[in-house]
Parts: structure tokens; sequence; C-alpha cells
């Protein structure tokens, strides 16, 4: 089912675990050394920065090689389109599993990255062609769902699972949002229930050790899960998508998704922390920002300023607060870095320091006159990310 | 997830049943870390009380609140810098540990405030005049000092902004003065300067040994700087050979900083630039349109690339994985 040799994924994963162990000195340095001749991995799975350099030119070169063909056949009816499209599509999935996976043995180089998005967009892209242009998006959604559900499973792959998730999500509120008269109040729920069932299994799938290998794929899936079910409810998302599908000025049981809209994150925070789970914790915390913003949204208590101010302060001093506390007490919670900073965390900390640099600068005077709206020109530092 | 890799690693004999205990011990009771959280949370607490407070100077400076506002303002800043000069660890050339978790954070803080305070006495008494320069110069220098003498990147990047707006500055006034079209080009000269200059610093301070582990946030501004500001020249200006050239040069060097010290980050990036730079050339120089030859040009020259991504280490000078 997986097109990558799996010997090798078990391998890279217990060098993983096993170097977090390494690293604690649980394992000494020759039992270290002797797991990692142990189990070899061939991939080649390059740096992080050879990998958004070979995805980019391996993008600008199969653009090239789908103009080149256009050129060479200069198509000229939707038929023609169609099949070309396909022709690239099959192309590129091939070259993908022949050479990329087979051969070469990529494993998130870039290069298979590339393959395998631009062969699944052109064959979905070539279908789009043909079907009749009154379909409505729910076809679209139907057509692109097995080429992403199946694009992820054999590859592996996290931003097709991400695709995979919001396509399944859309068939289900597009069906839903067609039943006549009780689609205003099924709509919230089946999000929510869609999510909550998706949030369960991915859990139980992370247990399986058969399924080790999609583990970080499940992962993912709580993750979005977990944001989805919040949206779901959220008072802003509700009366929004009132107003736009059905007219709907007022929101019905508004009680019911205000309650929502404050209880699930503090739900989340509070079940992240006794359960020790991370994403609970962390997606909780974010959705209190959006509760905040929601209600904002609504009710101007304060003016803008001011509740930057003061929210600054106080997630200022909470974290003060929070930091001098497990200083002393760090049993259970800990202020200490874990080991296995994951990717996001990385592109965080490049992010703080370089948006600090980005910060409002003092007085650029080309702006002296209308200089009275408060200055976030920042310092004209280039582009920098 | 774990137990099955420690059965499967004692089973091959690779550890020890004692280990297995250990790990075992260690997975089930290993303490759950918030630090990325605190992290999130203090940054953004300076970030939205900076901007908040920003705002609010401005907004109220009619009314009797805005006094108020700036002396806390004021205190908040001298508060910051009592506590980061309280608790600094000895001043040394090189690396300096923060001393606690929340250090950078508030001297971060204290620096942003203090930029807000200036700010707001220019507007509104003109501390400086007309001498906008000056505005910029003295907070430059001062972040240029607090970078070194605490050792905190942040503020030192936040020096080369103060730097970068300050030459800005000078250039846009000239503008004010000439009011042709030499003002873009004026910019993009300055910037490729600027980008020039960053990138010899950390090589002169290296030698001399100062705050080696500076070097990076020096040549990260420089890199994108200089070859953004030559792009420019490239694309907006004249003398297109100039400016050409002056990319090539930024590409030969960082190239040649790539290959010495290993670097795939600067390897990317300059490639990415460059390309763009090359392309560009190739194409105005050859006007007429034919699409044969630039679809060629981009597979041929994107298949040299990627040969030549996937073989970096051997580009690498005496590279050893």
């Amino acid at each position: 089912m997986i097109a990558y040799n799996r010997d090798w994924l078990d391998a890279l994963l217990t060098k993983k675990t096993a170097a977090q162990w390494h690293e604690k000195g649980l394992l000494s340095d020759s039992q270290w050394s002797s797991i990692q001749a142990g189990y070899p991995a061939g991939f080649y799975s390059p740096n992080l920065f050879i990998r958004i350099g070979l995805a980019i030119f391996g993008l600008i070169l199969l653009s090239a090689v789908m103009g080149l063909i256009t050129l060479f056949f200069s198509p000229d009816s939707e038929l023609a389109f169609f099949l070309l499209s396909i022709v690239w599509g099959v192309m590129f999935l091939v070259i993908l599993e022949v050479w990329a996976v087979q051969r070469a043995h990529h494993f998130g180089s870039g290069i298979d990255d590339m393959l395998l998005y631009t062969g699944i967009c052109a064959i979905i892209g070539g279908l789009y062609y043909v079907i009749p242009n009154s379909a409505g998006p729910l076809l679209y959604c139907c057509i692109a769902w097995p080429f992403l559900v199946i694009g992820s499973i054999r590859y592996l792959d996290h931003l097709l699972t991400i695709a995979a998730f919001i396509c399944s999500l859309l068939i289900i509120l597009l069906i839903v949002k067609e039943i006549p008269d009780m689609a205003l109040y099924l709509l919230p729920f089946s999000g929510m229930i869609f999510s909550g069932s998706v949030y369960f299994g991915a859990r139980r799938g992370q247990q399986n050790y058969t399924w080790r290998h999609w583990h970080n794929l499940l992962v993912m899936l709580e993750l979005l899960a977990l944001v989805t079910f919040y949206a779901s409810g959220n008072y802003w998302v509700i009366q929004q998508a009132g107003l736009e599908w059905f007219a709907l000025e007022q929101v019905p049981i508004a009680w019911f998704f205000w309650a929502f809209t404050f209880g699930v994150p503090l739900l989340y925070i509070m079940a992240g922390l006794s359960i020790k789970d991370r994403l609970l914790l962390d997606i909780g915390l974010g959705c209190i920002g959006a509760a905040v913003f929601t209600f904002r949204y609504y009710f101007q208590v304060l003016p803008l300023a001011w509740a930057g101010t003061i929210a600054g302060a106080v997630l200022f001093i909470l974290a003060y607060t929070a930091i001098r506390y497990l200083h002393r007490y760090d049993r259970v919670f800990t202020y200490a870095a874990e080991t296995d900073k994951s990717l996001l965390q990385e592109v965080e900390e490049q992010l703080i320091e370089q948006t600090i640099a980005n910060q409002p600068s003092a007085t650029p005077p080309a702006q002296q006159d209308t200089f009275g709206g408060g200055q976030f020109g920042g310092g004209g530092a280039g582009d920098n990310f | 997830m774990y137990r099955q890799i420690i059965r499967n690693l004692l089973q091959q004999a690779l550890i020890t049943p004692a280990d297995a205990g250990k790990i075992t011990q260690f997975e089930t009771r290993k303490p759950f870390s918030l630090h990325w959280e605190l992290k999130t949370m203090l940054y953004l607490g300076v970030l939205l009380l900076n901007v908040g407070l920003g705002v609010l100077v401005y907004e109220n400076i009619d009314s009797i609140g805005h006094v108020v506002i700036i002396t806390a303002i004021g205190l908040v800043s001298v508060g910051c810098f009592w506590y980061a000069i309280r608790h600094r660890y000895p001043f040394s050339l090189g690396e300096v540990k923060s001393p606690t978790p929340y250090y950078d954070y508030i001297l971060l803080l204290g620096c942003l405030t203090l930029l807000l305070m200036e700010g707001y006495w220019q507007y509104q008494y003109q501390i400086f005049g007309t001498r906008y320069g000056l505005a910029t110069f003295i907070p430059m220098v001062l972040f240029f000092a607090i970078a070194y003498w605490l050792d905190n990147r942040g503020v030192l990047s936040l020096a080369i902004t103060a730097l970068a707006s300050w030459m800005g500055i000078t250039v846009s006034l000239q503008e004010i003065l000439t009011k042709n079209d030499f003002s873009s080009q004026a910019i993009a000269h300055t910037g490729i300067f600027l980008g020039a200059l960053l990138t010899v610093i950390p090589f002169a301070l290296e030698r001399i040994n100062i705050k080696k582990h500076f070097s990076l946030t020096y040549l990260n501004f420089g890199v994108h700087i200089g070859m953004i500001s030559c792009l420019a020249g490239l694309f907006l200006l004249d003398i297109k050979i100039v400016y050409f050239a002056l990319l090539c040069l930024f590409t030969g060097f960082f190239m040649w900083y790539a290959r010495t010290r290993h670097s795939v980050y600067f390897l990317t990036v300059v490639i990415v630039y460059s390309y763009i730079g090359i392309t560009y050339a190739i194409f105005t120089a050859l006007p007429d349109f034919n699409p044969w030859f630039y679809l060629f040009y981009f597979l041929i020259s994107c298949i040299g690339i990627i040969v030549f991504l996937t073989n970096y280490k051997k580009f690498f000078k005496n590279y050893t994985p």
C-alpha cells in the first residue's frame, strides 16, 4: 500500500525514537552507534532548504515539460486538453513511482513531492475539463476525493492528507446543505459529528502499531479535526454561514453557540493539561484567541488599542508567572525544552527572530505629515523570511 | 509505539533489559514541556503590548490621558531596562546565555517601548527638529550597543533595521531635494551598499573574535537586502550590466561562503535569487519571443540546478557528513 520501502521507514522511526533516548543519556554511545548500524535506511531525504530549492526548480521543470508537450501537440478542443492533462498526470505519477521512489529512493526530497502534486493536479484538472459546466461544487469534490485519499495513503503526504480531509468535510456539508428545512440546524452538528469521529478515529489509529507509518498523518488529521470541530460551533462561523447561505440575520439557539464559542476552548485546554496532550492544549489556546475575536466582532466593549494593550499585558504576566512557577515545581509540567523540535517550532523560532526586526521603528519622515495614526511602517528592511 | 520499538531492540540484543526498564520509566514519567506555549505567549504579549501602546499614544494625543500613557510607557521601559541590567551576566566577547527564560523578551519590550517614547517625543516636541536622520541614528547606536553589551540577537535585528531606515531616510531626503527619477536609483544603491556592508561586518568582527554567533544575523540581512536591491536595479534601472555584475559578485561571494561554511540555507537562497536574475538577463538580451527557446531554457536550466542541488555535498569543501 505504501510506495516507499517499509523496512527503511521502520528504520527511520526506530532511529528517531532512539536518538531522543540517546540524547537523554538513556543509551550509551556504543549502543546508539550499533542501533544506527543495525537500522540502515537508504532514502534520499535532503535538508529542508535543499528540499525547498528542489521543489521550486522541480515545479518550474515540470511546468516547462507540460509547456513543451502542449506546444508540440497544440491541442484545440476540450477533449484534447482533457487527454493531454491525463497524459501529463499519468506520466508524472509513473516517473514518481518507477524512477523517484523505486530507483532514486527519494523520500520527501522536494522532487517526489512536486511529481506527486503536479501529477494529481493534472489528472483532477483534466477530469474537470470534461464535466458539464452546470455541475455543482459537490461533483468537483467527489471527483477529487479518491485521488487525494489514495495519494495521501500511498505516498504518506501531509498536504494531500489536509486536502483529503477538507474535501471530505465539504462533501458532507454540501450534502447536508441540500436537506430541505432542516439544513440550517443540521449543518453545525454534522460538522461536529464528522470532526469528532475523525478525531477519535485518528487517535485510535495512532495506537495501532501496524499503522505506524501513517502515524504523522493521523496526528495531522487529529489537529484538523480539533480545529474544524471548534469552527463548526463558533458563533461567528455560524452567523456568517447563515447570512451567506440562508440570508438569516439572527442565529437560532444563539445561546448554545455562544456557550460553545467560549466553552470548547476551555475544555480543550483543561483536557490537554489533564491528559498531557499537546495538540489539545495548543489548539485550545489558539481557539481562545478566536473566541476573543468572535466576541469583539459583535461587541466593541473596548477600543482596539486598549484591548491589545491589556491582552498583551495579561499574556505576558500569565506566561511570566507560569514560567516562575514551573521553575519551582517541574515534576508534572516543565519549562525545559523538549529535545525533538518539530518543524513548526523551528519555523516559529526563525519567525520570531525575523519579525522582531519588523517592529515599528522611529519616525519615517516620508509620513511625517500624516504621522498621527500610529506608525507600523516597519523599517524598510527588505523581504526577510 | 515506543514499547514496540523497545521490544524490537531487545530482540536484536541492541539494548539490555535494564536499559529497557530505564527507558520505559522515562517515557511514562517524563514531565510535559510547556516551553513553546509559554514562549509564544511571552512573544505575543510583547507584540500586543507594543502595538497597543503605540496606537494609544497617538489616539489620545490631545487629551489629559496621554501624559499618563506616556508616563506608563516610560515606566515600562525603565522597568525593563532595570531588570535587564540587574540580572545580566558579565560581559564577554563570546556567547552569553540568557540569565532567565523571559530575559530576552523583557529586554525586547524595553527596547520597543523606548522606540515608542522616542517617536512620541519627536512628534510632540520635535526634539530632533528636522534632522530626521538623528531620530533613527540614536536608537541605532543605542541598539547596537545594547545588543553587544547584553548579547541579544533580537536587539541586533532591531539595530540593523534602524541602520537600514537611517540610510533609507538620508536617501529619501535627497529624493525630496532633487525630485527626479534618481530616487529609486538611490534606494537601490543604498540597498546594495547596505547589503555589502552587512556582509563584510561579520567577517571583520570574526577576525578580531567579537561575538562570532552574531554573524548569521548580519549575513541573513545582508544576503536578502543586497540581492533584492541588485534585482531591483536590474529590473527597473538603466545600466543593467552594472547591476548584473553586482548580482554575480554577491552570488559568487555567498556561493563561496556556502562552500566553505557548509551552509545549505545560503546555498539555496543564493541559487534562487541568482536564477531569477540570470533568467531575466538572458531573456532581455534575446528580444524576439520564441516559446520553444524559453521552454527549453527552463527545462535544461532546471535539470542542471536539480542535479547540482542533489549533489551539494560534493560542492562543499572538505565535507564529511
